[in-house]
């Protein structure tokens, strides 16, 4: 039968919602046309499915069941203990159902301009629009298409060239329900900065969010990109970074997920000029029936550019792990370094965790590699601690939390990295 | 007191037994040191000590001050004051050598009624034991014995054992890979230790260690079993005739 696929019961709700929704998104009628037209894509093409290569294992059309609706914005939610970052003196913005709601008391910081991006798209209707790379695939292209319709808040970063604020920026979003959201970064030539996003919600909140970061590096900037997420049993965070990375600038980026519902962290970066560098280190925690995706793809389109990643995962009952890394060496690009490293630790025998390393090299003169592992908690480490009067329970969290703690360490900021570790240990302990 | 009575040991999984009715008993206040060729099963006798997987016991016992270890999972013996020095001991990636020191040595405190130690209080401990040992605090905030040298791994064994203060030490060929210099700063270690309220078990391949930690008395295990007891010159005997004479009859 030669008969369109047919749109599921979400796909269904989500343009209903939309085409609801979109009159009163910020803008003006630029914006709305623009996010009409967004919205047309996201309908053509549906949520991502498994006959998308990319989305084989996150089948978005199977997962996500039922649409969550959209609840209206409730500033009263906000709980600091969701997003506590005590010790970093960062500047915390905080977003509640995708509107700005709080801004850091003392909000300025030299060389540092955070916008919304609600006031900023009223004013600059080209912000809306993101230009993708190649590399982006088609499920991505509709899940970004689907954020560009309904995106209402988020924050627009800049980083004046030159500028060194010490003070990590903190973008935190809360959410009970469905939600967009849309932040964009530009880290200024040769600057260095630290941008961390949290993303959470309530306990038993049927959140669904959307999330996209559009990022640039101008030449010689450094950026420490840290993000939390949590997707507790029945929500779900779906988020898209898209990377462009100048001359001799270093993007570093450091992910922890955790929860038992539903999360694809994906990036797709571009290394667009020479000798910048990528080291991302990523740690995925998930019981119960969770599923955690990291899907990531690295352009390496110039010369002389070089990528480390570390991609740690914790599976427990009968979660589910993924790990997709691709890493692209264009014809041209020679003495490209990359090093790709996944590693689960499986926790129960139900657990599944499926990796995809994918190395496309056309070029010959460069040096790449990728490793996987999946193991249980090796029984003489577990003897050893024993042996020095650790209790089982107790040598099990340790070793769990040192697996972990090798990805967390690469977090260059001290009060940062502390932090990140005792999200991920309370975690860790929280399972009964 | 030890007291090891009619030990059989057999590989979990495998049909071959190891040992064969080892008997041995070592008082508290005492230094016994049991020498036997590779492959005799001198470190099974400490793992099955210690109380790793993989062993099974068909026959004996084995009672510390009086009471039966055998039933006790590793960290119950360690409480009971039990402790192996490893021959080969393991490096655990991501876990800070002062986290792991700080969590043994609380757990353990915990066990024994004991109230778990201050940060500063832990540290200055540490720091104590550690310039005896010739080790600097730098070495523990690294991750545990990842990248030690075996001198290293050897000297950080012992440093363990300073701050867990046990009461049975069982060291397994805490000598071999260390030079000189470093066997002697273990054995100072080991010596400083040495109380009437505690025993040792010292298993080496040669004569050498029992030079700077002078036994009780030597046990010779060859097949399975104790071959043959006596007092410290029988390493000296061993050094020159070698284990041939007792390994003879395995054949
Ligand atoms: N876990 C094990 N698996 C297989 N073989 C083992 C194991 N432990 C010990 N053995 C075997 O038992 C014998 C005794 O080993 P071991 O106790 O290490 O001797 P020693 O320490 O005296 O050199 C050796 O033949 C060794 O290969
Ligand atoms: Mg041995």
């Amino acid at each position: 039968m030669n008969v369109a696929v047919m749109k599921t019961k979400s796909e269904q709700t989500l343009s209903l919602q939309a085409a609801e929704r979109i009159p009163t998104l910020p803008g003006d009628k630029d914006v709305r046309r623009a996010r009409e037209a967004a919205l047309a894509v996201f309908e053509a093409a549906g949520l991502p499915h498994r006959r998308i290569e990319e989305w084989k294992y996150t089948d978005l059309r199977a997962l996500l069941k039922d649409a969550a609706s959209v609840t209206p914005q409730r500033s009263s939610d906000v709980d600091s203990k969701l997003f506590d970052l005590t010790g970093t003196k960062a500047a915390t913005y905080v977003f509640v159902d995708g509107r700005l709601i709080t801004k850091p008391k003392d909000h300025t910081i030299a060389g540092v301009t955070v916008a919304s991006f609600s006031d900023e798209v009223s004013k600059n209707p080209a912000l809306l629009a993101i230009e993708l790379p190649e590399t982006v695939d088609a499920g991505a292209r509709s899940v970004i298409a689907l954020n560009s319709a309904l995106a209402s808040d988020g924050a627009v970063i800049t980083i004046a060239a030159g500028a060194a604020p010490e003070r990590p920026i903190h973008l935190v979003f809360i959410a009970s329900g469905a939600v967009a959201v849309r932040n964009v970064i530009v880290a200024g030539a040769d600057s260095e900065s630290t941008v961390v996003e949290t993303h959470v919600s309530p306990t038993g909140a049927a959140r669904q969010e959307n999330a996209v970061s559009d990022v640039t590096l101008a030449r010689g900037a450094t950026l420490h990109h840290v993000v939390r997420t949590e997707a507790h049993e029945g929500s779900a965070a779906l988020a898209q970074y898209l990377v462009r990375v100048c001359a001799g600038a270093h993007y570093k980026p450091f992910q922890l997920t955790s929860g038992g519902g539903l999360s694809r962290q994906q990036l797709t970066l571009t290394f667009a000029e020479q000798h910048a560098s990528l080291d991302f280190s990523a740690v995925a925690l998930a019981r119960g029936a969770g599923h955690v995706d990291t899907t990531l793809v690295v352009d390496h389109a110039v010369p002389h550019c070089t990528s480390r990643e570390l991609f740690k995962t914790v599976l427990d009952d009968r979660a589910r792990g993924i790990f997709q890394g691709k890493v692209i060496v264009a014809p041209n690009a020679q003495k490209t370094d990359g090093k790709q490293m996944a590693q689960a630790l499986m926790l129960s025998p139900d657990a599944e965790f499926d990796s995809k390393p994918e190395l496309e090299i056309y070029a010959d003169d460069v040096v790449c590699g990728h490793g996987t592992t999946s193991a249980e908690l090796d029984p003489d480490l577990l003897f050893y601690c024993e042996s020095r009067g650790i209790p089982e329970v107790e040598a099990r969290a340790l070793l769990i939390e040192s697996f972990v703690g090798e990805a967390v360490e690469k977090i260059e900021n001290e009060a940062l990295r502390d932090a990140l570790m005792s999200y991920a240990t309370a975690w860790l302990r929280s399972a009964a | 007191m030890l007291e090891i009575k009619n030990l059989h040991v057999k590989l979990a999984d495998e049909d071959r037994v190891i040992l064969k009715g080892l008997s041995l008993k070592v008082p508290k206040g005492e230094v016994h040191a049991i020498m036997g060729p590779n492959g005799s099963g001198k470190s099974t006798l400490a793992y099955v000590l210690a109380g790793r997987d993989g062993y099974e016991v068909t026959e004996g016992d084995i009672h510390w001050n009086g009471e039966s270890i055998l039933e006790m999972p590793p960290d119950e013996r360690a409480a009971k004051g039990v402790f192996l020095a490893f021959q080969y001991p393991m490096e655990i990636p991501g876990v800070a050598g002062l986290t792991f020191l700080r969590t043994a040595t609380n757990a353990l405190r915990k066990k024994r009624g004991e109230p778990e130690l201050t940060t500063p209080a832990f540290m200055k401990l540490v720091k104590e034991k550690g310039d005896k040992l010739n080790i600097d605090i730098e070495m523990l905030k690294r991750p545990v014995n990842v990248g030690f040298s075996g001198g290293e791994k050897k000297r950080s064994e012992i440093l363990q054992m300073a701050l867990l203060e046990p009461t049975l030490c069982v060291l397994d060929e805490t000598d071999s890979g260390l030079d000189i210099d470093a066997l002697r700063i273990v054995s100072d270690g080991v010596n400083a230790l040495r109380s009437k309220d505690r025993a040792f078990l010292v298993i080496t391949h040669y004569q050498r260690l029992l030079n700077h930690i002078v036994p009780d008395k030597v046990h010779v295990l060859a097949d399975g079993k104790i071959q043959k007891s006596g007092g410290k010159e029988l390493a000296l005997e061993l050094e020159k005739a070698g284990y041939a004479g007792f390994t003879g009859k395995a054949a």
